[in-house]
């Protein structure tokens, strides 16, 4: 049997970027869905080791209200 | 123990830009001399909006600072900083030798758009490569019309095939109605 072929390459092995920022709020909305919930490894494409480093980094900007914990529509 | 920490606070959004500022240098900073403390690297990032409501309040001023300190004098700190009335939200963290350099506010988006650049230029430059890659296809097509000209000449040959057998099908079916129309055999 041949070797499966890999569909993604995980971002942050791509850049060579060791740490995640918490601070970076931009970066980290990036990996969140519609409803504002963490985003599953399986859709971005981002290695195991990135992905525990990623969910701490948005649980600490969630606290900073730099990231909100779910979605807020607006009252028409 | 020294140990190396990052703090970041929520400063009230009702006093001014310049108060504000002169508060955090109160509130943080003389606090960490106080108990001992070095301020390494400090950053003001000014006036921004919070994701959800915190007590009433939309916005709020962030101000973020690394230090080194005694790891016995962190309790007093925190909970000096929780009786403060003008901060309203701090998150200490530790720091590692491994991490990075510290970066301002402005330097973290910047570094983020630039890196966020060279993703969408090398996305559009593999989709280049694939549209590229279509008259190879083509190519592929042309040998494909070889293959079909092999196939109709295998149908055909096939086709003779069953007309050789048809007459040897005939042959036998003449031979058994003419041993079933003998009377000799009695059958």
């Amino acid at each position: 049997m041949p070797p499966r072929p890999k569909k993604f390459i995980c971002t942050f092995c791509r850049n060579e970027q060791s740490y995640i920022d918490y601070k970076n709020s931009k970066l980290l909305s990036g990996f969140i869905t519609y409803y504002r919930s963490m985003q599953s490894r399986f859709h971005t494409g981002v290695c195991l080791k990135h992905q525990k480093q990623l969910a701490n980094a948005i649980k600490k900007s969630r606290i900073m209200a730099l990231l909100p914990f779910v979605r807020y529509e607006k009252k028409k | 123990m020294l140990q190396k920490y990052e703090i970041l606070a929520i400063i009230d959004s009702s006093l001014d830009e310049k108060k504000a500022e002169q508060q955090a240098q109160e509130s943080v900073n003389k606090r960490i001399q106080e108990a001992g403390g070095k301020i390494t690297f400090e950053d003001f990032w000014g006036a921004r909006g919070f994701a959800y409501k915190i007590g009433k309040q939309t916005w709020g001023y962030y101000f973020c600072a690394q230090f080194e300190l005694e790891s016995k004098e962190m309790l007093e700190l925190k909970r000096d900083l929780n009786i403060d009335g003008k901060i309203i939200r701090f998150l200490i963290s530790k720091l590692d030798n491994h991490s990075p350099a510290p970066m301002t506010h402005t330097e973290i988006e910047t570094q983020w758009t630039s890196q966020e650049k060279e993703r969408k230029i090398s996305e559009m430059d593999s989709k280049k490569a694939k549209r590229t890659n279509v008259p190879k296809k083509e190519v592929i097509v042309e040998d494909d019309e070889e293959e079909t000209t092999k196939k109709s000449v295998e149908k055909e040959s096939l086709k003779k095939m069953e007309k050789k057998t048809e007459p040897k099908k005939d042959i036998i079916d003449r031979k058994l109605d003419e041993i079933l129309e003998d009377s000799s055999l009695d059958l």
